[in-house]
């Protein structure tokens, strides 16, 4: 398997190119164009029951797409995000990643898409009850609205709640106010996300939370 | 007529030169900026041949109903253009051929080329997305706008293109509109719904970004329209 993210940080969009034999996993609607050999299946994003917990209290999609390549040769196919944005790629070697509610894009075999409680202050923060884990041996694809930057927290990173792209799961994430009553409410920061622990994370330079913000008042 | 793109892919506008007796038709409210000596003339078609039906061919088309015509009165002349979506531009040379551009996508071209509303057939209704199209012919320069980066897909046999991430294709191409996946459930379901698969030899330009899924990832949040 091929895969090169073109695009720049503005448009990031995946070119891969997959050889006979190999598939992909793929968040629904991200397919923008193929190869018309490829062969896509629907199924649901893991059991019936996850997959509908993955939707209604995860943030993702009921569905995902897998692509096999049943030919001979090499078949073509890229992979989109709705926002303009950075995509990321991280190899997994035994290792997880959490990912906030509608960042994961696609990923290869060996890649275990899981769910775990996120807790109320998440549900509150309008980040999910659950979050998606992923896990194993492959490489996951992920995108965000606008660029990404890491950071490295060792004690505690303070990013506002619709910022946050993919963690450690080793790091914990609390709910606080962004500073006093007053200026939390009043300074447009609302509620933030402490993170505590020594671990990566990621955040996106823009947020879909924000822009919708913006047109808001402008709707009439 | 000479077109040059600025600050792409993010934020491109288009620097258009004008010499004295050339005009660039436009779509109505691509422009951004011109020079003090451009003669702007607003009509339903091309310039010096009103076509009303045409016009409002291209309205059903998702382009606007008037097309701008730009011409310098004394000596050259310049005018900018811009698009409302962030994206890239491209240019392409016609010649002698026609173009199929979908119906948001078109911004500007040379007045030699003829604009007219490409009729797909039923099958365009399918698609959901642009249901109609614009089609290019002659010979000149053309602008097109997109949402997102323009990547080129040389078809030779058969591709799939998602319908929202068609930017242009040559008519050399075929397409049908068909299912995604093995079966029309799985198409359904997996949120794909109905592609179009391109058949024959020549040139698809898809966008990366589709508006209608960046407008699904927004509507959530969006407070609903008063009556």
């Amino acid at each position: 398997m091929k895969a090169e993210i073109k695009g720049g940080s503005a448009f990031s969009y995946l070119d891969i190119e997959l050889d006979a034999g190999e598939q992909i996993t793929a968040e629904s609607d991200a397919m923008s164009s193929m190869s018309a050999e490829l062969d896509m299946a629907t199924r649901p994003n893991g059991s019936v029951f996850t997959a509908l917990l993955k939707k209604l209290l995860g943030g993702e999609t009921f569905f995902i797409n897998r692509f096999t390549n049943n030919t001979s040769g090499p078949c073509k196919i890229t992979l989109v995000q709705p926002t303009p944005g950075e995509i990321r790629c991280v190899e997994l070697n035994g290792d997880s990643l959490c990912l906030q509610p509608g960042a994961f894009m696609a990923a290869t075999d060996g890649v275990t898409l899981g769910l775990r409680w996120a807790g109320l202050t998440s549900w509150i923060a309008r980040e999910g009850l659950f979050k998606l884990v992923v896990s194993g041996n492959g490489k996951v694809w992920y995108g965000a609205y606008g660029a990404l930057l890491e950071r490295e927290v060792d004690g505690e990173f303070i990013v506002d709640t619709s910022h946050l792209v993919s963690y450690d799961p080793s790091l914990k994430l609390k709910l606080q106010l962004a500073g006093g009553l007053f200026s939390s409410f009043f300074g447009g920061e609302g509620l933030v996300t402490r993170v505590e622990g020594k671990g990566k994370i990621v955040i996106q330079t823009r947020s879909v939370s924000g822009l919708v913000s913006w047109i808001n008042p402008k709707l009439y | 007529m000479d077109i040059e793109l600025i600050h792409r892919p993010g934020n491109t506008a288009a620097k258009v030169k004008l010499q004295q007796g050339e005009t660039c038709t436009a779509e109505s409210g691509a422009m951004i900026a011109m020079s003090g000596n451009m003669d702007v003339t607003t009509t339903t078609h091309k310039k010096k041949s009103g076509g009303v039906l045409k016009a409002l061919k291209r309205m059903v088309a998702g382009e606007s109903l008037f097309l701008n015509h730009f011409e310098p009165k004394s000596g050259d002349g310049e005018v900018w253009f811009g698009a409302n979506l962030a994206g890239d531009m491209m240019t392409y040379n016609l010649d002698n051929e026609s173009l199929i551009v979908q119906g948001g996508s078109f911004m500007a071209c040379e007045d030699s080329v003829e604009i007219d509303l490409g009729w797909q057939g039923f099958k365009s209704f399918l698609s959901g997305e642009s249901v109609f199209w614009v089609n290019l012919k002659g010979k000149g320069q053309v602008l097109l706008n997109s949402f997102g980066a323009i990547y080129p897909v040389e078809v030779d046999g058969e591709y799939i293109v998602d319908s929202g991430h068609i930017v242009a294709f040559n008519e050399t191409l075929d397409f049908s509109i068909t299912k995604a996946g093995k079966s029309w459930l799985h198409s359904f379901l997996g949120g794909e719904g109905l592609v179009c698969k391109f058949q024959g030899k020549g040139t698809v330009w898809c966008q990366s970004h589709n508006p209608g899924s960046f407008g699904w990832t927004l509507s959530p949040g969006l407070k609903p329209r008063k009556a």
